[in-house]
C-alpha cells in the first residue's frame, strides 16, 4: 500500500511540475524542445512494450513513426479530413502496421523483428521520397492543420503543450495500467523463460504481436501529433539513425519501467542541446556516454533509484 | 546477348559482396549469438582506413596498404569483442549487447566525420576501367569482387576445417560450455572471432570503393541487405549465406529492368518478408 501511495504522490507531483513548468519558461526554444520531450515520452512508453518488455528489438521506429505521420497529414492535406480523424486513422494505422510485421517476423524465434523493421523502415524512407505526386516526395508535405476543440485553434506553442501533455499523460497511464497487468507480466515473461510461458498455456507469438501492436500505436500516435505541431514534415529525416535514438532513450532510463523510460526520453533529448558547446564534438561525446552507461548501467538510471528483484543476472548458472 | 551477360557479371559481383557481407555477421552470430548491427559502420571504417590514411594520407602502395588495413581492422576487431561483445553478452538478454553494437556503429561513424571530413572521395586508379572478353565488356573491380570473394569463402571454408583455430571457432559457435571444457578459452576466441569479421569487412570495405564512392553511406544499404541474404539463405548457415547473397545480386539487376531502378533498394526487404512469411528458416536453413 505505502508503495502505491509513493507512486501516486510522485506522479502527481510530476504532472504539476510539467503544468507549473511553461509558465517560467518564455523562450520559443525552449518550448519546441519541451512539445519536442512528450512526443519522445510517448515514442519511449510504446517502444518499451515490444524492445523493454519482450526483450525484441524494434528499429523501425522512424519507419512506423513517418507512416503515422504521413497517414495524418496526407488525409489532412489532401482530403481536408479533421485532424482528429486524421489522428484516429493513424492509430489504425499502427494496428495494420504492428499485426502486418510483427506476424511474419514474431511468429518464429529469433532476431527476425530487428531485421524486418529496419527493412520496413528503409522501405518507407524510399517509397515517401520517390512517390512524389502523392507524398510530395523530398520536398514533404506542407501546411499540415492543427488541432481544435469546438472551433478553438490549438495554435500557440503553449496551448499545444498543455494538449499533448493531457494526450501523453492519459497514454503513459495507461501504458502503466498495461506494464503492471497479466499482459504485462506475461510481455516480461516472454523476455525471461519463454518455455515457462508456453508450457503455462501462453502463446507466446500472440503476445509478441500484441506487444508489437502497442508499440506501433504509440508511435503513429506521436507521428501524427508530431506532424500536426510542425505542420510540415519530410522523409530525409527518417533513417536508422533516428530508430537508434529512441533505443538508447529507453536503455538510458531503465528497460521495462515506465517511469525509466520517461526519464530517459527527457534526459536523452535535453542532454545533446546541453552538450551543444562541445559543437563538433557533441554526438561523438554523447554517444560515448550512451556506450558507458549501456555497459555499467544495463538497467538504465531508474535502477539507480529503487530496490528490486535484479532481474538481470548473469548468464550461465 | 550480352547486355545479359553483363548484367549476370554485375549481378554476380554484387551478389559476392552481399555474400561476405553476410559471412561477416554471420561469423558474429554463430561464435556469440549476437547481431552486429554496427558491421556496415566496419566496412565504412575499413574503406576510409585504406583510402583516406594509408593511400591519399600515407602514399603507400595498395597491397602494402591492404595490408596495413586488414592488420589495423583486425586490432580494432579484438578490442570492440573485449570492450562489448564479452561483457554484453554475458547478460541474461541479448538486447544489451544488441544496442551495445548499435551505439558503436554510431561512434564509428562520427569518429570517420571528424577524423576524415564529411566530404566524399575516391581513389582514381584504384580497379578501374574494364577489360573486353569477345564482345562483353566486363568492369575490371567486378572481376575483382568476384575473384577476391571466392578466395575468401574457399579460404574461409578450408581455415574452419584443416586448422586448429577454425575448428576452436565452430566448436564456440556449437556449444560454448563443452568448448571450455576442452580447453578453448571462449573470450578470447570471440575476440578473435570479431577480428576476423572485421577483416572480412575491411575487405569489402575496399572492393566497393570502384563501386561506391567513399562516403559516410556508402556501407549502409550493402549492411542491410546482407541481413536480408542471410534470412533468404539461411540464418546463422555460412553457405546458406552465401547462397542468399549471391542470389539476391542477380534478382535485384534483373528486378531492376522491370521496376523503376529507385525501387530496387526496396526489393531485398519485400524478399525478406516474403521468405519470413512462406519458408522462415530460408532456403538451405534445414539442413543444418
Amino acid at each position: 500500500m505505502k508503495s502505491k501511495k509513493r507512486v501516486i504522490l510522485i506522479s502527481i507531483g510530476a504532472i504539476l511540475f510539467a503544468m507549473i513548468l511553461p509558465l517560467f519558461v518564455s523562450n520559443n526554444y525552449h518550448l519546441n524542445l519541451m512539445i519536442q520531450v512528450i512526443i519522445n515520452v510517448i515514442i519511449v512508453v510504446g517502444l518499451n512494450f515490444i524492445t523493454g518488455l519482450t526483450g525484441q528489438m524494434n528499429l523501425g521506429t522512424a519507419g512506423i513513426f513517418a507512416m503515422g505521420a504521413y497517414t495524418s497529414s496526407l488525409l489532412a492535406t489532401k482530403l481536408g479530413i479533421n485532424p482528429w480523424i486524421c489522428f484516429i486513422m493513424a492509430i489504425i494505422m499502427g494496428v495494420v502496421i504492428g499485426v502486418g510485421l510483427g506476424y511474419p517476423s514474431l511468429r518464429v524465434s529469433g532476431v527476425y523483428l530487428a531485421l524486418t523493421t529496419i527493412g520496413f523502415s528503409e522501405i518507407v524512407r524510399i517509397l515517401m521520397t520517390n512517390l512524389t505526386d502523392i507524398t510530395g516526395g523530398a520536398l514533404g508535405v506542407t501546411g499540415i492543420p492543427v488541432f481544435s476543440i469546438f472551433g478553438h485553434k490549438f495554435q500557440t506553442n503553449k496551448e499545444i503543450y498543455y494538449l499533448y501533455l493531457a494526450i501523453a499523460i492519459f497514454l503513459i497511464y495507461n501504458a502503466y495500467r498495461i506494464v503492471n497487468s497479466k499482459w504485462g507480466r506475461a510481455f516480461l515473461a516472454v523476455k525471461d523463460n519463454p518455455d515457462a510461458v508456453e508450457a503455462g498455456g501462453i502463446n507466446i507469438a500472440t503476445i509478441k504481436i500484441m506487444a508489437f501492436t502497442l508499440t506501433a500505436i504509440y508511435t503513429t500516435i506521436a507521428g501524427s501529433l508530431y506532424s500536426h505541431y510542425v505542420g510540415f514534415i519530410n522523409p530525409s529525416a527518417y533513417n536508422l539513425e533516428y530508430s537508434i535514438n529512441y533505443v538508447v532513450m529507453l536503455v538510458i532510463g531503465g528497460i521495462g519501467s515506465v517511469p525509466g523510460n520517461i526519464l530517459g526520453a527527457i534526459l536523452v533529448t535535453v542532454t545533446p542541446e546541453l552538450l551543444r558547446f562541445m559543437e563538433n564534438y557533441y554526438w561523438l561525446v554523447f554517444s560515448i556516454i550512451t556506450l558507458l552507461f549501456v555497459i555499467f548501467l544495463p538497467n538504465g538510471i531508474i535502477s539507480l533509484f529503487k530496490e528490486r528483484p535484479k532481474f538481470i543476472k548473469e548468464r550461465g548458472k | 546477348m550480352q547486355v545479359l551477360i553483363q548484367l549476370l557479371i554485375t549481378g554476380i559481383a554484387m551478389g559476392f559482396i552481399y555474400a561476405l557481407v553476410s559471412i561477416e555477421y554471420t561469423l558474429i552470430w554463430n561464435a556469440t549469438g549476437l547481431l552486429n548491427f554496427s558491421h556496415d559502420k566496419f566496412i565504412l571504417f575499413g574503406a576510409y582506413m585504406f583510402a583516406g590514411s594509408y593511400v591519399l594520407g600515407l602514399g603507400l602502395p595498395p597491397v602494402l596498404a591492404i595490408l596495413c588495413t586488414l592488420i589495423t581492422m583486425f586490432l580494432f576487431g579484438v578490442l570492440s569483442a573485449l570492450i562489448i561483445f564479452n561483457p554484453l553478452s554475458k547478460l541474461s538478454t541479448n538486447l544489451f549487447a544488441v544496442i551495445g553494437t548499435v551505439i558503436l556503429g554510431r561512434i564509428i561513424t562520427e569518429s570517420v566525420r571528424l577524423i576524415w571530413g564529411p566530404l566524399p572521395f575516391t581513389l582514381d586508379n584504384f580497379l578501374r576501367g574494364s577489360i573486353t572478353i569477345g564482345s562483353v565488356v566486363v568492369s575490371k573491380s567486378h572481376i575483382v569482387i568476384i575473384i577476391v570473394c571466392s578466395l575468401i569463402t574457399i579460404g574461409l571454408q578450408l581455415f574452419f576445417k584443416m586448422t586448429k583455430m577454425g575448428k576452436a571457432m565452430r566448436c564456440v559457435s556449437e556449444n560454448k560450455v563443452a568448448a571450455s571444457l576442452m580447453g578453448i578459452h571462449v573470450p578470447m576466441n570471440i575476440a578473435f572471432t570479431v577480428g576476423l569479421s572485421a577483416i572480412i569487412c575491411a575487405t569489402i570495405g575496399i572492393l566497393v570503393i570502384p563501386i561506391f564512392n567513399v562516403e559516410l553511406q556508402m556501407s549502409s544499404m550493402i549492411g542491410l541487405k546482407g541481413f536480408a541474404c542471410g534470412v533468404i539463405g539461411g540464418f546463422g548457415y555460412l553457405p546458406g549465406a552465401i547462397l542468399g547473397g549471391i542470389l539476391l545480386g542477380i534478382v535485384e539487376i534483373f528486378g531492376s529492368m522491370l521496376i523503376p531502378s529507385v525501387y530496387k533498394d526496396c526489393l531485398s526487404f519485400v524478399l525478406l518478408i516474403i521468405f519470413l512469411l512462406i519458408k522462415p528458416s530460408g532456403i538451405l536453413g534445414n539442413k543444418r
